[in-house]
């Protein structure tokens, strides 16, 4: 209690310190940029924002490729070893590789059947039939479900000897003479099993953006488009796709991002560890359980490259797909 | 007359025809998808509910017979999980708070305000969206440790007064900007001042927004386990989420699974409750920005 009461007072005084800090902006906006009333005013107001960028994202992001750079074990002095963290990664280090290699494999494998799969649920969804309100309801239960509890459902019903997972494909099993798989124990299958888990992604959020993203769209051009003779694939393909690609792009690169950096569910799945870990479940453990502080920020910086350049590769092809609907050819 | 209209009722039954098994297969996806969706649920459900000797049946047994109601406190008793509802209930009482206030004003500054740079402010902080967590977390841990804080449960709440969601100001200010100027032309009118039109004027009218993010921020402090994981060493500091993950026990230990699906589903009540309450903030808040989480 006494340690929950401190921080509740520094948690009092914080505000405090930002008012301050604000007011302060707003003063030197004034008096040495000669800036106006609203001018300054603005920059007051997001100055909140401002100082933690500042403070817990600008500088931690440079730090942590300083740190990459170097040992560091929390408590002891930091010390510059140049490229030593990253060549032990890339040549030595038997865990580095497999945690690429699964990482990019589920984020690239698990995307299209999330954006998809996405789509075509909106496109059901969209139909006006009896009871809707309720079915969108249920369709969007298991993103409201706790990342937590995901994990530990979905590690119980992928259990190898009593799941249901196993127990409903077993007639299968059967039929193929395979054995009932170890899912989440055999480096075969966890990608698989990763990638099943992802599909129950597919519903909530994902859906809500795209149904939302269709309703958006003109009924009038699918009306002229039926009069020309176009098929609803066609429609499909050359009036629904087109018009909803900005929604597209977006849950790409979002569905990216976030499938990269899948952590709190593989920690509780607890997969077996010769298919190689997720990379930000080898920064957690190289910097909390065995406090390298360096090569944990080495092989974040190698992720968060990862992720740059993907991104980058998505935004520049969006010429060729990405259709705005106020697009001016520049 | 008479035959025209009989032709023309047979030209268009195939057409009908095609649209009544068409209507039928939406529905049979339908149903069918919900079906899928709800099993887990189910599932959950009724592995809590049995006895440690009926979950490894095989075939495994649908309905627990007989439901081990008792299963509910024996297995919240099994580790301080009264302790843990509390602090995690501290944490997002003092985040949401905290975060409501900043981004609130924040949001309201970027959609109302210009100043030289703003924009390219405005893109910055949408970049930030991208960032990995994992880049930033361990110059965040070292800079708590040299505040003294490591242990605390400042370094999660403190943080939300800076604002440190992108896309709730993103969410606000989408909010801000549907706002007509004309409402706060007339507040300025009758002599407010930018705080009186922000209190009175604007906030009255953005209110499913701060419900949107409120809601939100409950769902990510709730579901939180990193933070949570890396900064509270004191046991008797744990949250709802660091507890399980310790309830679940060691690498090799075998879980207890109805114990397990028990506290899975007192973890997932109080979102599915909200949600249930809320739902029209919850999918307003998702349409009105497109991104989640």
């Amino acid at each position: 209690m006494p340690s929950h009461l401190a921080t509740f007072i520094r948690w009092l005084l914080v505000p405090v310190v930002l008012v301050g800090a604000a007011a302060l902006l707003y003063v030197i906006a004034r008096r040495l940029f000669k800036w106006n009333g609203r001018q300054s005013l603005g920059l007051a107001l997001v100055s909140p924002w401002v100082f933690g960028f500042l403070v817990f994202t600008a500088y931690p992001l440079l730090y942590s490729f300083y740190l990459s750079f170097t040992e560091n074990n929390l408590f002891g002095r930091t010390k510059w070893v140049g490229l030593e963290n990253y060549i032990r990664l890339f040549t030595v280090d038997i865990e580095f590789w497999p945690s690429i290699r699964i990482t990019l494999l589920y984020a690239l494998l698990s995307l299209p059947i999330g954006v998809i799969g996405a789509l075509l649920i909106a496109m059901l969804l969209n139909n006006r039939i009896r009871g809707i309100g309720l079915f969108r309801t249920i369709y969007f239960l298991p993103a409201v479900l706790p990342e937590v509890a995901v994990a530990l459902l979905w590690r119980w019903m992928f259990n190898s000897e009593v799941g249901i997972i196993n127990y409903v494909l077993s007639p299968f099993y059967k039929l193929f003479g395979i054995g009932t798989p170890d899912w989440f124990g055999n480096k075969d299958f966890v990608l698989a099993a990763f990638i099943i888990m992802s599909v129950w992604g597919i519903f909530g959020t994902n859906t809500v953006v795209f149904l939302a993203g269709l309703q958006g769209v003109p009924r009038a051009l699918h009306e002229a488009a039926e009069i020309d003779g176009a098929g609803a694939f066609r429609r499909f393909l050359h009036i629904t796709v087109p018009q909803i690609s900005p929604v597209i792009l977006l849950q790409v690169v979002m569905g990216m991002i976030g499938a990269l950096q899948i952590f709190t569910i593989a920690m509780f799945v607890r997969p077996t560890s010769a298919a190689g870990k997720f990379m930000n479940q080898l920064v957690y453990e190289r910097g909390f359980s065995q406090l390298d502080m360096g090569e944990a920020s080495a092989i974040a910086w190698v992720l968060f490259v990862i992720i740059l350049a993907l991104t980058l590769l998505v935004f520049r092809s969006t010429p060729f797909w990405v259709h705005y609907e106020s697009d001016v050819r520049r | 007359m008479a035959s025209t209209h009989a032709m023309q009722r047979r030209a268009v039954s195939p057409y009908r025809l095609m649209r009544t098994v068409y209507r039928a297969f939406i529905y049979v996806t339908v149903i069918f998808l919900a079906v899928v969706i709800l099993i887990p649920f189910f599932w959950m459900l009724s592995t809590a509910l049995q006895e440690e000797g009926d979950i490894f049946a095989w075939p495994p047994q649908w309905i627990p017979d007989p439901p081990m109601w008792r299963n509910f406190p024996d297995a919240w008793n099994a580790m301080p999980f009264n302790l843990y509802l509390g602090n995690t209930l501290y944490i997002v009482a003092l985040g949401i708070i905290a975060e409501l206030a900043s981004a609130t004003l924040v949001a309201y500054g970027f959609a109302r305000f210009r100043f030289p740079g703003s924009e390219i402010v405005f893109l910055i902080l949408l970049a930030t969206m991208m960032l990995p967590f994992h880049v930033t977390l361990i110059p965040t841990y070292l800079i708590w440790q040299k505040f003294g804080l490591l242990g605390e449960f400042d370094p999660l709440v403190l943080r939300a007064w800076t604002a440190w969601g992108p896309f709730y100001i993103f969410l606000l200010r989408q909010f801000f900007m549907t706002l007509p100027r004309d409402l706060d032309d007339a507040a300025e009118m009758d002599g407010a001042n930018w705080l009186q039109t922000f209190v009175y004027v604007m906030l009255p009218q953005i209110r499913p927004a701060l419900l949107a993010v409120a809601i939100f921020g409950f769902r990510g402090y709730w579901n939180d386990f990193l933070g949570p994981l890396i900064y509270l060493t004191d046991m008797k500091k744990y949250t709802m989420n660091v507890g399980m993950y310790f309830f679940m026990g060691g690498v090799n230990e075998a879980p207890q699974w109805n114990y397990l699906m028990v506290m899975s589903t007192l973890i997932a009540l109080p979102v599915l409750v909200l949600f249930f309450i809320a739902q029209r903030y919850f999918i307003e808040g998702i349409t009105f920005t497109g991104i989640k989480d």
